[in-house]
């Protein structure tokens, strides 16, 4: 029965995807674009060069990273809308950690790095967790907000406390030490050695929710808050902790933009990557192996979009678009086949009415 | 401190202009908190009813039927919004946020594919609402300049919320709309259906959604520009949940986020950070969802006392 379901869910996934691109070519035909070009254009643009297969890799990685993070809350229980504000934080901490601890050798320098970001990050996504397990508060209003908050209070402190007497740059915080950029593993692409960091957590993200206790009691306290209390499982503990981890992987996609590409905290440190790796969390219904695998079709979409605006001129918020288009048809996935099943059965059951009227 | 740079006139009347997008939104909102759905998708519902009013106003001239093409994308989302939480069932938290990022992104495109400009839409020949003054209104101090001035749709949000109220508490299709919510089953047993009841939450919200998106762009400035709504929307989601879904609460809650952004921008000309006051409507959101939560808990707390 269990592999049914997978089958279906398989199905419907294929499904669900190949109607979206079909719906995106609609678009670019009624858009006055050639359809094949547009995507001949996008794959060639996300695999076709090492440069382009780098950036998707990249894009992957950080897909995967939010995405996991958004499954981690979720399961527990809690919507973590934030992770774009703890992005930001995780980015802006490091950046300041890392420019103040220029000097250092790298190997106490990078780690103490990795925990300012994942600190700020998992702070931040504490205040709505506290508020949503204590006080009921909806915490997808209240990260939703926070997102905001932070986004401006980085935006400030780039502009005003923490900005660079660099000249040259417009807004931004003191550049880190050089020897803690990430080495970049392909020239000329966004691929760094952060790579490597990104699969140990998702490896670790995979493993505890799917393999040990505290996934499952995590699940339980997702699906029934009451149930697992009653179990003994401290739900209000877990549901805390896994917002933390989540805002603590979002911290770290943040660190990992400044140590690998900007090498100082910039305004535009994060384009919504958390929003896109929420998508893919949501499309895969917060399973984190189906996270990983998807997050590189999101990848190659993501990358190819934007060889698909500058070599055929379609815009690539078209891929958002046909993104957010598979999410409708998951999320109604089984209202729609409930739907078909029934039409089915009116239809059966008419024409046996009819059948029997004729046979008398 | 200047005090008087800071509470005068100038802030009520901010006050009111950043209040009407939320206030109308939130009276969409509050519809569908009756039946039951916590709409998070408003934000996407105001973005393309601004969208489309600028559409609408720059190639018809009209700023009458930039407002019914507003509505009427309102009430296609709102069904199709409908459709999917109502009759497929889906998980309405996952279909507002796929709302939000799809109306983005479709509003965008569009920008890029009609107007061919990035960022930002504006254009001489966008017929902005058009503003409502009385000469005798004038000389009063403080109510004068207050009431005076504002767009068409700031006197109908006011308007609507008489209205909406009438209509949750005062007729029976709002009885039905709150039955559906509450007792879905003893209004089936009435012989109504509460989908249709949702339906209509569903399509009404879209409609006020898309007015409120309308007054931000054809209001005080007249031009699109991307992710204008600027999580507007949730506020107002915040407002409703603040305002216990009754009109005239709401109408307060959004008010006072109104006050607390005013203030914000207020701040500003006694030298305190532009980019520091931009997050003061956030955060004052969320203490005033806090401050709600603390006064229900010490209800409950003293109602169980009481027992």
């Amino acid at each position: 029965m269990k592999s049914k379901a997978k089958v279906q869910y398989l199905v419907s996934l294929a499904v669900s995807v190949l109607l979206a691109l079909v719906l995106g070519g609609v678009i670019m035909a009624l858009t006055g674009h050639d359809p094949l070009e547009g995507y001949s254009a996008l794959i060639t643009g996300a695999l076709g060069t090492k440069r382009g297969l780098g950036n998707t890799l990249a894009k992957t990685a950080t897909l995967c990273l939010t995405g996991l993070a958004t499954a981690v809350a979720a399961k527990a229980g809690i919507f973590n809308v934030g992770g774009e504000g703890q992005l930001y934080l995780g980015a802006i901490a490091s950046a300041y950690v890392g420019a103040k601890l220029a000097g250092l050798s790298p190997w106490i320098g990078i780690p103490l790095c990795l925990l300012a970001a994942m600190a700020a990050g998992g702070v931040y996504a504490v205040v709505p967790a506290i508020l949503k397990v204590k006080l009921k508060v909806s915490e997808v209003i209240t990260t939703i907000m926070l997102n905001s908050a932070a986004i401006y209070f980085c935006s400030y402190l780039a502009n005003g406390p923490l900005k660079t007497a660099e000249k040259g740059v417009s807004a931004g915080t003191d550049a880190i030490d050089k020897s803690f950029m990430f080495s970049k593993l392909i020239k000329m692409s966004s691929l760094t050695e952060s790579i490597f960091i990104a699969a140990f957590i998702a490896l670790f993200v995979w493993y505890l929710m799917s393999r040990t206790t505290i996934g499952y009691e995590m699940q339980l306290t997702g699906q029934n808050s009451r149930f697992a209390r009653y179990s003994g499982i401290k739900s209000d503990k877990l549901a805390i902790g896994s917002m933390v981890l989540s805002g603590a992987i979002c911290g770290l996609v943040g660190m990992f933009e400044v140590f690998g590409q900007h090498g100082r905290f910039i305004e535009s440190v994060s384009k919504d990557f958390y929003f896109d790796g929420m998508l893919v969390a949501m499309i895969m219904h917060y399973k984190p192996f189906g996270i990983i695998l998807m997050s590189f079709f999101f990848g190659i979409l993501q990358i190819g979009s934007t060889a698909m605006e500058s070599r055929v001129g379609i815009s690539s918020e078209l891929i958002l678009i046909v993104q957010s288009i598979i999410i409708f048809f998951m999320a109604a996935e089984e209202g729609i086949l409930a739907s078909i099943q029934a039409q089915k059965i009116k239809r059966n059951s008419a024409a046996r009415i009819a059948k029997e009227a004729t046979e008398k | 401190m200047n005090w008087e740079s800071i509470f005068n006139v100038g802030l009520l009347q901010n006050t009111l202009r950043t209040a009407t997008p939320v206030i109308l939104a939130g009276l969409g909102c509050l519809m569908t908190e009756h039946v039951g759905i916590m709409n998070i998708g408003i934000d996407g519902m105001m973005i393309v009813g601004a969208f489309v009013a600028v559409l609408a106003s720059y190639f018809l001239g009209s700023w009458l039927l930039a407002l019914v093409f507003a509505l009427l994308s309102g009430v296609l989302l709102g069904l199709f919004y409908g459709l999917f939480v109502v009759k497929f069932k889906s998980d309405e938290f996952i279909i507002g946020v796929a709302l939000n990022i799809f109306a983005g992104a479709l509003t965008v495109f569009l920008l890029r594919t009609i107007f061919n400009v990035k960022g930002a839409f504006s254009d001489p020949a966008i017929v902005p609402l058009p503003k409502l003054s009385a000469d005798w209104l004038e000389s009063i101090p403080l109510i004068g300049p207050l009431l005076n001035n504002n767009t068409l749709l700031v006197y109908v949000s006011w308007v609507m919320v008489l209205v909406c109220w009438l209509f949750i508490y005062r007729t029976p299709a709002g009885f039905w709309l709150r039955a559906a919510g509450e007792h879905p089953q003893s209004l089936r047993a009435a012989g109504k259906s509460p989908e249709k009841m949702k339906y209509l939450a569903s399509v009404l919200c879209g409609a006020f959604s898309a007015l409120a998106g309308a007054h931000l762009s054809l209001g005080y400035l007249t031009m699109f520009s991307e992710n204008m709504s600027n999580s507007k929307g949730y506020v107002a989601v915040a407002c409703v949940i603040f305002g216990r879904a009754n009109p005239p609460l709401v109408f307060l809650a959004a008010l006072l986020f109104g006050f607390i952004d005013a203030l914000g921008t207020r701040l500003q000309s006694v030298g305190v950070d532009p980019t520091l006051t931009k997050i003061f409507p956030y955060v004052g959101t969320v203490l005033m969802m806090v401050l709600l939560a603390i006064r229900e808990r010490a209800k409950k707390k003293a109602a169980q006392a009481a027992k």
